[in-house]
């Protein structure tokens, strides 16, 4: 059994009278591909948002790799090695598609002012490196040609695999995938699928929300479901279909569309 | 000698418009207290430089320290001032509520210096010939104005090297990362307030040298000299020229300033009506803001972005392929569109 890398425990949040997400408490381990599901307002993105340090939640506890989280920035967790997507992708819109994952590969607290002045040649010598590593993850996700455009000209498709090379390019230990697979067609979807795997056979944790219950049935070992801010279930995906809690909150949705 | 002073001028407010742009071009915010520190800066230099008041006129301190050193810790207070105001507006606040913040700041400021004699003297301001070098060099005014153009321009070129150098840096990279997106910023380890105070106090410290520059340049400091306007100008400047290309932003200043500004007074004026040339200067100032938003919103020359030239593996046949509706670079989009028709075809069996 491996040890977990994300241990979320009694994670509570209200906004004004809701209550986005009551006694949440679940644990990733380490290597797995885990899917967290369930119906629109069941707290996914906040739990996502709180994890990230983009959030405060009122009470709980997050530790990932045994060090907790609550209270931290943002970019303290990022450099801690946890990276989290947006449900949009957040591409740097007016920076070329090289700035935007180099940006990501030299993940610093901040690249200093003063140096940036007075050893301009040196930074940029170091920098090779790093685009010699981005280069090459700009052709595994078919980006390379367009390395020196801006963002903004990308579209959405190249948008999505541009968020995925960003993520590669930082060589996280955990991922978070925020609806990964929205407004995505069924030619990038397989892409994604084959970019999820890569991530996990190359040792890392991700995690996955997401709607799309094929997706999560292929990539995913063990599902979390959510509903009303509590976790409800967790297993693998075959096993959440005999679950009537389950099946009542979401999957009986799903069923009826099919 | 006019046009000597008409392009000391322009060279001093490029600088400023420098200093301006890495906190407005690079880093998104709309700061109104930039004008401020200008002023401040100028304040600053006078009561250092120009020693003890003579009554009935009064400021503080009075010293009378060499000018180079006056204008070093003139750009101290002024970055110091910077860093209180930066410290609260830059923290949670973007947007109209950053300049709203600043414009308080600002007018805050101005109601101070202009109600509260003792700091600057009021109203009337303060004022002094600092000529630094002229007795010494034995220079004639008009040869010292010449010598003061060349020290503007070489300041203005040394401005140009730091910010340029500065604009293709990893910091100014990260900066306009953060102008882009600050919350993705954040997602890849960026932290945004220290980032955008960092450069905030930058261009505070480049106004604070114009300020400085101003003084000895005009050799008199008033509340009257620092109205909202100015900025706007400055602004406009950098808008014409290309927000975020320091190139552009100085071009823009000497296209604002001396093509503007100065060939409108020989605007035929009427006689009876003074006033309309500084009234016509106005509207074509407010006339180009909008003809420039409208036909090239990103200046004459763009901001830009930085070019990755080694290693050139793909040519640029990359461009989105028709036939795919996700737009993937050609090669990869014919691979997966075949293992696409693929998958449609044994879903249609």
């Amino acid at each position: 059994m491996a040890t977990a890398l994300l241990e979320i425990e009694n994670l509570t949040k209200s906004f004004g009278g809701i209550h986005a997400v009551r006694q949440c408490t679940f644990a990733v381990p380490e290597g797995q591909v885990v899917g967290l599901i369930g119906p629109n307002g069941a707290g996914k993105s906040t739990v996502v948002d709180l994890v990230s340090g983009f959030g405060r939640p009122d009470s709980g506890s997050v530790r990932f790799a045994g060090q907790p989280l609550i209270g931290r920035r943002p970019d303290v967790i990022s450099r801690m090695g946890l990276i989290r997507t947006f449900q949009t992708p957040r591409e740097w819109r007016n920076l070329t598609v090289m700035d935007n994952v180099l940006l990501a590969r030299r993940r610093f607290a901040s690249e200093s002012l003063w140096q940036s002045m007075t050893h301009a040649r040196r930074i940029r010598r170091e920098e090779e490196a790093d685009r010699g590593a981005v280069r090459a993850i700009l052709e595994r996700f078919g980006l390379a040609g367009l390395k020196n455009e801006l963002a903004v000209r990308l579209s959405g498709g190249q948008k999505r695999l541009l968020e995925f090379a960003r993520i590669a390019a930082a060589e996280p230990r955990l991922i978070i995938l925020d609806e990964p697979m929205g407004g995505v067609n069924p030619v990038l979807g397989i892409r994604i699928g084959e970019a999820v795997g890569q991530f996990a056979s190359d040792g890392c944790t991700v995690i996955v929300v997401e709607h799309n219950l094929p997706f999560i049935e292929k990539t995913c070992g063990e599902v979390i479901v959510m509903d009303l801010g509590e976790v409800i279930a967790q297993g693998p995906f075959s096993g959440l279909r005999d679950n009537p809690r389950v099946v009542e909150a979401y999957l009986g949705m799903d069923q009826s569309h099919g | 000698m006019y046009w000597v002073s008409v392009i000391t001028e322009a060279g001093i407010f490029a600088i400023l418009a420098l200093g301006l742009d890495v906190v407005w071009g690079w880093g998104g915010d709309f700061d109104l207290a930039f004008y401020g520190y200008l002023a401040l800066g100028s304040y600053m230099t006078f009561v250092l430089a120009i020693g003890k008041p003579t009554p009935p006129v009064e400021y503080i301190i009075g010293w009378r320290l060499p000018v180079p050193v006056a204008m070093l810790a003139a750009i101290v207070v002024v970055v110091g001032l910077a860093a209180i105001i930066g410290a609260i507006a830059l923290r949670n606040l973007r947007d109209i509520y950053f300049a709203v913040t600043t414009l308080g700041a600002v007018s805050a400021l101005y109601l101070l210096v202009e109600n509260y004699t003792p700091l600057f003297d009021g109203y009337n301001g303060v004022y002094g010939l600092i000529n630094p070098g002229q007795t010494l060099l034995h220079l004639t005014y008009n040869g010292y104005r010449l010598v003061l153009l060349a020290v503007v321009l070489l300041l203005l070129f040394l401005a140009y090297l730091l910010v340029q150098r500065l604009s293709r840096s990893p910091f100014g990279r990260m900066l306009r990362a953060v102008r882009e997106d600050e919350r993705a910023a954040a997602a890849y380890g960026r932290q945004v307030f220290f980032t955008k105070y960092r450069a905030y106090l930058f261009g505070a410290a480049l106004a604070g040298l114009t300020g400085g520059l101003f003084a000895i340049f005009i050799s008199a400091f008033n509340p009257s000299a620092w109205t909202p306007q100015e900025l706007l100008v400055i602004y406009a400047a950098i808008l014409v020229g290309g927000r975020g290309n320091p190139r552009g932003v100085i071009l823009g200043v000497f296209v604002v300033y001396v093509g503007f500004i100065e060939l409108t007074r020989f605007l035929p004026s009427p006689a009876s009506r003074p006033d309309f040339g500084p009234a016509a200067r106005q509207v074509l100032i407010g006339l180009m803001i909008i003809l420039m938003l409208r036909f090239r919103p990103a200046g004459i020359f763009k901001e830009r972005p930085g070019v990755d030239t080694a290693g050139a593996p793909a040519p640029l046949e990359a461009a989105p392929a028709g036939d795919d509706p996700g737009g993937l670079p050609a090669s990869a989009a014919a691979r997966d569109t075949a293992r696409g028709r693929q998958r449609a075809d044994q879903g249609g069996t």
